[in-house]
């Protein structure tokens, strides 16, 4: 225990609604899985991650966070390892590796490589706080986030990818990127995005992507209105889902779409779906208003922060949580294309779980150590 | 630009967070919109697509009727057929569970158990119809697994009792394996009854909508293909049940969603078929052609028919007609090399001769030109008529043709190459009964000055359609053809030709252009033996519901349909009621004709046939039997002690196969072998036609089946007595 630390800075807001949404989930792995013998060791696994994320939030609140940016180098070279150790030992699962079996505990190192991503990342923006925005400064941060990515990408992960991208560029918005290398690179993202929906529409294979990405982007832009039973499938069960639970929802464990399986992966994927199916209006506003109490409250720890190291974790997890959360919920109110982004805290998935205890964890350790002049 | 120090708290440029605040407030309220809009404003919509998602119908389907014949022996009935099958749901976890139940299974049904599934030996197996041997047991449990793994898939098909019931037993040991039963059609008298009866067959993609509308499944249900499954179809079927049922996205069933609606069973048939005289009549008409046939050392007969009817009600005791079929073999599925073989047998095994097929009728179409000529006046009892052994007449296709010598030829007797001088002078009674056809071609087209007016084509036609003739006669089976009485416009249409003094002369012994089925030719005669009533031909004779209540059933010729309400033109079929369909004395039926020399044209008024003319002719059929000179039937019934009458006929034709076998030679054309007959001739109760496609003389070949059969009715009537049963 360091000295001066004050526990009245904790945000016991933001651990409250961290360990609602990780209830809440439990509840709700436990109603998508009823039935399935094989998997019920999915709850008391989810419960017991869960109780292991809540001390480690308060482990990590306890500690500096200066420690991890100090240490930044071994951790991120551990990480890196794990990373190359995957792609040659890492099972194969749906064509892409992303799996360290230890024990019974299937591991996914990336999620843990966001965090450190993070970390990274926050070092760079703080030991550069004073260079001109220039585009060096912009090379430089992406030079530090390509191991990570690079190896994600290698997988292939585009989904993560795409969250560590999204996390880049916040982090250098918010540090102040000139606004028309902004623009700029809005139109070439705009260019580029254009390109992969036209490329995959007109079915041409474009290197470094897999079939099943372009094949899901195609479903979204031009869903085919026949195809009842093939990839539009799942996202079709899950807007029933959702439609049909209505405002009061059809009561808990009394979803037709989840208890009779219409509704697929319901325990990770499409988890809101079945929340909203249930437990109705309230479920889907439960989720969404949680994800928002979350993400505010990690943002408002990046004001807070005593330097930008600090404020770069905490906004860093802020825009993890919600950009994952929201591509998650596009995709279950088939808003956005189908990925296989997890919905934070509520979602399966002991490793996701515990990163984002991990992150949130880091955002405490700042708020608790913000900005003395504060009154 | 962030300004900071190492001391200095953290300044960020406040718009670009309120940026980010802005675009996650947007976001999470975009999101809150849609879940508003999908849940309070479309959540109908949804909740319909998924009631829609677990909501399945299952149907339960009905027993068939039993067809009975009219002494309640069974003619079709439902038999428990067992398959083996494998729900690929419930089979055991662990894959050499699996292996072992296969193996075991394999070595009791005989289907291999199949190598490991890949994907071609799936692709391969999905080739192969259910019950038709090829994929092994893994390849098929395999492919049902992907489909519908709580749905049985069929192994082994129609496996024997015994194999059933140790599947049954080994439950236990095999959890997935099971036998189902399924209903199939059973015709205990096969062969002998199968034109009457039919068969059954899948439901045909052009009635697939209706019946499904009316709750019949594709590909399970069978519908009726010939006989009266297939005109009584609705009576026979019955309505399926319905149970709504929840089911997962496996198909798995949860739980009933409605009260389930209980299947309602068929009707069961009772025919006025009598099992013991259709054997009978089956023995003799094989027989005989087989008799001929050998006699002749080639197949000279290729088909025949034998239909014997009750005159007075029209109920058919018997229906023959050969050569038949096996509608056993259909009863599962049917068969493509058997229905290849019978489709393309040119002696059309599946036709129902005795409706189906038209031939001219030859000398039993005398009965239409004796009534006509009798009621006419052409003819009375006491007048003689001049038979030579031929007539030389010219053949005029106007009334003002001149006869010449190349329009003049010579109409023989049959009994012209016997007695080159002919039967000499006969009476009106002799004339049926010798079968003279010098008689009847100068009754029905009028000779010189001896019949200076004969009959007539126009009311010729109109004297045999009234005794049945020239439509169909709406019994409850299939395919029924109306046959054909030309007049001149006909011949005009058809052949483009003007009616011949000649065509009159051969229509009136039912020779030229003359067609009929043997149903109908057995009409004409049931219709004289029956004093002119004609009653409508009936092969029903009554039907029961499942408790064994007689059931109201009409039928309607018109749509062929059977119905338990009566609809305009329909008849009753049950309970057995003799429908007359007129009574050619009572009713006008004949249209009179105002003859002018051989200009004959159409008046308003109607006559009846006379009660004498009836009469007359009735006679005549009887001195067939009686007289001992040259009655047709003399011989066959010389000690049979019931009174017998009756009617030969050896018609001449050339068909397109008589044609191909260059046997349509002037003069010697083949002829088809006719005998009707009916007794007691005071008060009959039983009429018999026989036909023999290219059989010869009349009363040598179809003679003998009709004496036959006559004589069976009657042992079998005394047996029935004998045992105290009541007369028919």
């Amino acid at each position: 225990m360091e000295r001066g630390l004050s526990w009245r800075n904790f945000d016991f807001l933001l651990l409250g609604a961290v360990v609602l949404a990780s209830a809440f989930g439990t509840v709700m792995i436990r109603s998508a899985i009823a039935g399935n013998e094989v998997l019920q060791p999915l709850i008391s696994r989810q419960v017991y991650f869960a109780i292991l994320g809540v001390v480690l939030i308060f482990l990590l609140a306890s500690i500096d966070y200066r420690y991890w940016i100090s240490l930044y180098r071994p951790i991120h070279l551990v990480i890196i390892v794990f990373l190359l150790t995957l792609t040659g030992f890492g099972q194969e699962a749906f064509g892409a590796q992303r799996w360290f079996q230890v024990g019974v505990l299937f591991l996914q190192p990336t999620e843990f490589a966001k965090i450190v991503a993070l970390i990274v990342l926050a070092r760079y923006f703080e030991v550069t706080r004073d260079q001109p925005r220039d585009l060096r400064w912009m090379a430089g941060a992406f030079f530090r986030a390509i191991w990570i990515i690079g190896l994600i990408l290698l997988q292939p992960n585009l989904s993560n990818v795409m969250v560590l991208s999204v996390i880049l560029a916040v982090m250098l918005w918010v540090n102040g990127i000139q606004v028309r290398q902004v623009v700029f690179a809005l139109l070439l993202g705009i260019l580029l995005l254009g390109t992969v929906i036209t490329l995959s529409v007109l079915g041409v294979q474009i290197p470094g992507m897999q079939a099943y990405q372009q094949e899901r982007i195609v479903n979204f832009v031009v869903p085919n209105p026949n195809d009842t039973f093939g990839n539009r499938y799942n996202v079709q069960q899950a807007l029933i889902a959702v439609g049909s639970g209505g405002v009061s929802g059809q009561g808990y464990g009394y979803g037709s779409q989840t208890q009779l399986r219409f509704l697929k992966v319901r325990h990770t994927d499409f988890i809101f779906a079945a929340a909203s199916e249930e437990f109705g209006l309230a479920g889907g506003l439960l989720i969404i208003i949680t994800l928002g109490l979350v993400v505010w409250r990690c943002i408002r720890a990046a004001q807070k922060a005593r330097d930008v190291s600090g404020a770069m974790l905490a906004i860093g997890v802020a825009t993890l949580i919600f950009f994952q959360g929201a591509v998650n919920i596009g995709m279950n109110l088939n808003l956005l294309p189908v990925s296989g982004l997890p919905l934070p805290f509520i979602s399966y998935g002991g490793s996701g779980l515990t990163a984002l205890m991990i992150g949130i964890g880091l955002v405490q350790s700042v708020v608790m150590r913000q900005k003395e002049l504060e009154f | 630009m962030s300004t900071g120090s190492e001391s200095r708290p953290v300044r960020f440029e406040a718009w670009r967070l309120g940026v980010i605040y802005f675009v996650v407030g947007i976001t999470l309220t975009g999101f809150i919109l849609r879940l508003i809009n999908l849940q309070l404003f479309n959540s109908d919509l949804y909740h319909t697509r998924a009631v829609d998602n677990y909501t399945t119908e299952v149907s339960i389907p009905a027993a068939r009727g039993i067809i009975y014949d009219r002494n309640g022996y069974i003619l079709a009935r439902n038999v428990a057929s067992y398959n083996v099958v494998v729900t690929p749901a419930n089979l055991p976890v662990d894959d050499s569970d699996i292996q072992r139940i296969y193996r075991e299974l394999s070595d009791l049904v005989d289907v291999p158990v199949g190598g490991p599934v890949t994907d071609e030996s799936l692709e391969e197996a999905k080739l192969f119809a259910p019950c038709v041997p090829g994929p092994g047991i893994s390849q098929l449990v395999a492919l049902q697994d992907t489909l519908a793994p709580y749905s049985p898939v069929k192994i082994q098909c129609n496996v024997s009792e015994e194999v059933a019931r140790i599947v049954e037993e080994k439950k236990v040991d095999w959890p997935g394996v099971s036998v189902e039963i399924e209903p199939i059609r059973d015709y205990p008298t096969g062969s002998l009854t199968s034109h009457v009866i039919g068969f059954l067959g899948p439901i045909p993609a052009s009635q697939e909508e209706e019946l499904r509308a009316r709750g019949f499944i594709p590909n399970r249900d069978k519908i009726g293909y010939a006989g009266v499954e297939t005109s009584l179809q609705d009576i026979l079927a019955g309505r399926n049940g319905l149970r709504v049922v929840q089911v997962d996205v496996a198909g798995q069933e949860i739980r009933n969603l409605e009260p389930p609606i209980t299947p309602v069973p068929g009707h069961n048939v009772y025919l006025t078929i009598d099992t013991r005289l259709q054997a009978a009549a089956q023995a003799t008409l094989e027989e005989e052609i087989r008799f001929w046939n050998t006699y002749f050392g080639r197949v000279r007969i290729s088909s025949g028919v034998i239909i014997a009817i009750n005159p007075k009600t029209g109920e058919i005791l018997a229906m023959v007609s050969y050569p038949t079929y096996e509608n056993n073999r259909l009863s599962r599925f049917i068969p493509a090399y058997y229905y290849e073989q019978l489709s393309q047998d040119p002696r059309k095994p599946l036709l129902n001769n005795a409706i189906s097929a038209e031939y001219p009728p030859g000398s039993t179409f005398k009965l239409s030109t004796a009534t006509g000529a009798f009621n006419e006046g052409v003819v009375d009892l006491d007048d003689i008529v001049q038979a030579p052994g031929q007539l030389l007449l010219c053949e005029r296709f106007n009334p003002n043709d001149p006869c010449t010598d190349r329009n003049t030829r010579p109409f023989v007797d049959y009994i012209f190459d016997q007695r080159p001088e002919g039967f000499g002078p006969l009476t009106f009674l002799q004339c049926i009964a010798y079968s003279s056809n010098v008689c009847f071609y100068k009754l029905g087209g009028g000779f010189e000055n001896e019949i200076p007016q004969g009959l007539g084509i126009e009311r010729l036609q109109q004297y045999a359609r009234a005794i049945g003739y020239d439509a169909a006669s709406g019994i409850q089976l299939p395919g029924e053809q109306d046959g054909l009485i030309p007049d001149p416009q006909w011949k005009r249409i058809n052949t483009g030709e003007n009616w011949s003094t000649g065509d009159t002369y051969i229509a009136s012994v039912g020779q030229g252009y003359v067609l009929a089925t043997p149903l109908q030719v057995l009409m004409s005669g049931a219709t004289i033996a029956n004093n002119g009533k004609v009653m409508q031909p009936t092969i029903v004779r009554q039907v029961t519901d499942g408790d064994g209540n007689v059931v109201e059933v009409w039928f309607n010729p018109q749509d062929f349909t059977a119905t338990e309400f009566e609809t305009p033109g329909s008849y009753q079929i049950s309970p057995f009621t003799p429908n007359m369909k007129w009574d050619i004395t009572v009713e006008p039926l004949i249209q009179e004709y105002s003859c002018d020399g051989p200009y004959c044209t159409l008046t308003d008024d109607f006559k009846i046939v006379k009660p004498e003319t009836v009469q007359a002719v009735r006679a005549g059929t009887r001195r067939t039997v009686t007289d001992t000179t040259f009655g047709t039937l003399n011989d066959l019934f010389t000690d049979f002690p019931i009174a017998v009458a009756g009617k030969t006929g050896t018609a001449e034709y050339c068909d397109d196969v008589a044609r191909a076998a260059d046997r349509c030679q002037f003069g010697a054309w083949p002829t088809h072998s006719w005998t009707l007959a009916y007794a007691p001739f005071e008060d009959p109760e039983i009429a018999v036609i026989a036909f023999a496609y290219n059989g010869g003389e009349g009363a040598s070949v179809a003679g003998p089946m009709v004496a036959r059969v006559i004589k069976a009715y009657f042992e079998i009537k005394a047996l029935d007595i004998a045992q105290g049963a009541p007369p028919p």
